[in-house]
C-alpha cells in the first residue's frame, strides 16, 4: 500500500491482436474451460477404443473386410464420440460468454472493449479455433489407435483422402457446434438458459421431429429435420458419398458440403443477432 | 474532464436519470454525492458506455468513451467490484483487461503493489473479502494510468488503513492533475477527500459547487430545543416564521430540531409565551446536515420519523 507516483505506462489502443491474446487468457485461466477440454480429449479417446474393440472382436474370424466397408467402419469409429462430444462443446461454448454475464465480468469486458463487436468477435475466434485444435488432435490420436486395431483384428482400412476429410470434418463440427451455443448463450445471458437451448436445438428437437412426422404424416417435417444443425453437421464427418441415406433411419441426408454450409448458416445467423443485441443492450 | 450535457436515462416508466448535467474537471477531486437510488451508479455506467443514455450526451476529455483509441488510458473505472469472473485469479483477471491496449505484466505487477494486493494476486478472486474485491477493482481502475478515475462507492468494506489510502491516493492522482470522480451516500467521507460535489437526488442534480460553498449554505441552521411543552412551542415557531422547519425527534417527543431560526429568536419567542425551555443548543451545522438538509426531499424510500411544517 503506497501512493509512490504512478510511471507513464507503455500500452497502445485496443487492437484486435490485443483482444484476442485478452480472450486468449481469460480461456485459458478458467478451470471449467480445462475440465471441458480435458472430457472432450478423454471421451474421444476412451469411447473411441471401446467402439474399436467391438468391432474388432466382432470381426474376428470374419477377416477380410476391405475396401470402402472397411473404410466406412474406420470412420464411424473414430467418429462415433462426437454424439458425446458435441454437448461438452456445446456446454462450454455457452459457458464462455453466459459465465461473464453471470459474474460481472462482462461489464469489465465492455469498458475495456466498448466498441462491444470486437470482443464477441474475438471470443467467438479463440473459443472456436481452440475447440478446434483441442478436438482435432484428440479425433486424429483417436482415428490412429483404432485403425490399429481395426488391422489387428484383419480389418484392411485404407487411409483415404476421404477418410482424412471425414476427420477433420468431425473436429470442424464439434468447433461449429460449440460456436452455435455460444451464439445462443450470448443471445440468453444466462448459463442455466443458454445451455438448456442449444441442447434443446442440438439434442431434443432432431429426435422430436421425426416422431411429429411419423405421426401427421407430414414428409416435409422429416425433410425440415435434414436442416437443422446437428442433423447437416452430422454430415461433415461422414464418408462423402458412402451416405445420401442415413444408417439408422433410412432418410436421405446431406451432401457433407451442404452439411457444412447450412451449419455455418446457423451459425452465422445466431451470431449475428447476438452482434445485434449486444450492440443494442444495456451491460 | 467528464462533461455531461441533459443525460436521461429511462427504465420502464421511472427515469433514473433525469436532465441532469455537469461537468467534473481536471485537478480536484469531485464527489458525487446522493441517497442509495439517486442515480449515481446508473449515471457513472452512461460515461463509460455500459448503459446507453435515453437522450442527453456524456464526453470524456471531449470524446465518447467508446469514440476514444485506448478507453483504459482515458478513464480507469470501478463501477462495481463485482465485475469479476470468480474462477479466475486476480492476476489473470487484470492481465486479461490489459492485453486488450497491450498493456502487459510489468504495470499487472505495479498495480498489484499499489494495492497492496500481491499475497493474495494469485488466489481465485471468488474466495476474496469485499475490502480485496474492492482493492482488485481499483486495481483494474489504475491498469490504463488514465487521466480520469471514477469510483463508485470506492471505499465499500475497506478497512479504515484503507479507507485512508484511498483517499490519499484520490488527492494525490488530483494533484497530478487528473480528474478524480468519487460516488458516495457518505457525507462525512466526501467532506474529507472532495473539493467540489455534486449531490444528485432522484436522478436530478441538486447541488453543485465547491466543499465549503456547501458547508457555508448550511451553517448556522439547526438548533435543539427541549421543552415539557415541545407540542406548544412547536406550533408557535412555526407560526412566527413559515421558513422555519419544526421537526420533533421520533425518540423523544419533548426534543425539537428547529432549522430557520436562530437560538436567540427561539428564547425569545418561549420566554414571551412563557413555554419553559429545558434546553436551547446551536448545533454546529456539518457537512452531514447539510447533506441531509439538501436530499431529505429527494430520499426514495423514508424512514420513520415526523414532521411538521
Amino acid at each position: 500500500m503506497s501512493t509512490a507516483p504512478l510511471q507513464r505506462v507503455t500500452m497502445s489502443g485496443v487492437s484486435f491482436g490485443g483482444i484476442i491474446r485478452s480472450e486468449w487468457i481469460k480461456l485459458r485461466s478458467l478451470r471449467s474451460t480445462v475440465w471441458c477440454y480435458a472430457i472432450i480429449v478423454v471421451l474421444t479417446l476412451g469411447v473411441g477404443a471401446l467402439i474399436a474393440f467391438a468391432m474388432a472382436s466382432g470381426a474376428t474370424g470374419g477377416a477380410g473386410i476391405t475396401g470402402d466397408a472397411a473404410t466406412t467402419m474406420a470412420v464411424q469409429t473414430a467418429t462415433f464420440p462426437i454424439s458425446m462430444t458435441q454437448l461438452v462443446a456445446a456446454v462450454l461454448g455457452a459457458l464462455v460468454i453466459t459465465g461473464e454475464y453471470g459474474t460481472g465480468m462482462i461489464r469489465s469486458t465492455l469498458t475495456a472493449v466498448p466498441k462491444r463487436l470486437p470482443a464477441l468477435v474475438g471470443k467467438a475466434l479463440v473459443f472456436a479455433l481452440t475447440t478446434f485444435l483441442v478436438s482435432a488432435v484428440a479425433i486424429a490420436v483417436t482415428g490412429a489407435m483404432t485403425l490399429a486395431m481395426l488391422s489387428g483384428a484383419g480389418i484392411g482400412v485404407e487411409i483415404t483422402a476421404g477418410y482424412l476429410l471425414a476427420l477433420v470434418g468431425g473436429a470442424g463440427y464439434l468447433a461449429l457446434v460449440g460456436l452455435l451455443s455460444f451464439a445462443i448463450g450470448a443471445i440468453i445471458r444466462s448459463s442455466a438458459g443458454g445451455i438448456a437451448a442449444s441442447l434443446g436445438l442440438i439434442l431434443v428437437v432432431p429426435n422430436v421431429l421425426p416422431l411429429l412426422a411419423f405421426l401427421t404424416k407430414a414428409d416435409w417435417i422429416g425433410e425440415a429435420a435434414k436442416y437443422l444443425p446437428s442433423n447437416a453437421g452430422a454430415q461433415m464427418y461422414a464418408l462423402a458419398g458412402s451416405g445420401a441415406v442415413d444408417m439408422f433411419t433410412g432418410a436421405t441426408v446431406l451432401e457433407p458440403a451442404i452439411g457444412l454450409l447450412v451449419l455455418v448458416g446457423w451459425v452465422v445467423a445466431l451470431l449475428a443477432l447476438a452482434a445485434v443485441l449486444l450492440k443494442r443492450r444495456d451491460a | 474532464m467528464i462533461e455531461a450535457h441533459g443525460l436521461t436515462k429511462r427504465y420502464g416508466s421511472k427515469n433514473a436519470v433525469d436532465d441532469v448535467s455537469f461537468t467534473v474537471r481536471p485537478g480536484l477531486v469531485t464527489g458525487f454525492l446522493g441517497p442509495n437510488g439517486a442515480g449515481k451508479s446508473t449515471t457513472m455506467r452512461l460515461i463509460v458506455g455500459l448503459d446507453r443514455p435515453t437522450s442527453g450526451s456524456v464526453t470524456v476529455n471531449g470524446q465518447a468513451y467508446a469514440a476514444h483509441r485506448a478507453p483504459l488510458r482515458e478513464v480507469g473505472a470501478l463501477l462495481d467490484a463485482k465485475a469479476v469472473h470468480t474462477g479466475r485469479s486476480a492476476y489473470n483477471h487484470l492481465l486479461a483487461i490489459g492485453a486488450t491496449h497491450s498493456i502487459g505484466r510489468s504495470r499487472v505487477d505495479e498495480v498489484i503493489a499499489l494495492t497492496g494486493l500481491e499475497s493474495v494476486a494469485r488466489k481465485r478472486v471468488g474466495g476474496f473479502s469485499l475490502g480485496m474485491g474492492q482493492r482488485l477493482g481499483i486495481a483494474v481502475a489504475l491498469l490504463g494510468d488514465p487521466a480520469t478515475l471514477i469510483l463508485d462507492e470506492p471505499v465499500n468494506g475497506l478497512d479504515p488503513e484503507g479507507v485512508i489510502w484511498v483517499r490519499q491516493l484520490a488527492r494525490h492522482l488530483a494533484a497530478e492533475g487528473r480528474t478524480i470522480f468519487l460516488s458516495s451516500h457518505l457525507m462525512n467521507e466526501m467532506a474529507q477527500t472532495a473539493d467540489h460535489i455534486i449531490v444528485l437526488g432522484r436522478g436530478r442534480v441538486i447541488a453543485d459547487a465547491p466543499v465549503q460553498a456547501i458547508l457555508a449554505q448550511a451553517t448556522g441552521t439547526a438548533v435543539t430545543v427541549r421543552s415539557p411543552d415541545a407540542a406548544r412551542l412547536a406550533e408557535l415557531l412555526t407560526a412566527s416564521d413559515p421558513l422555519s422547519t419544526v421537526t420533533v425527534d421520533p425518540a423523544d417527543p419533548h426534543l425539537l430540531i428547529v432549522a430557520g431560526l436562530a437560538s436567540p429568536r427561539i428564547g425569545e419567542l418561549a420566554a414571551g409565551a412563557g413555554v419553559v425551555l429545558h434546553e436551547l443548543a446551536p448545533t454546529a451545522a456539518s457537512l452531514e446536515d447539510a447533506y441531509l438538509a439538501l436530499t431529505q426531499n429527494e430520499v426514495e424510500y423514508v424512514a420513520g420519523g415526523e414532521a411538521t411544517r
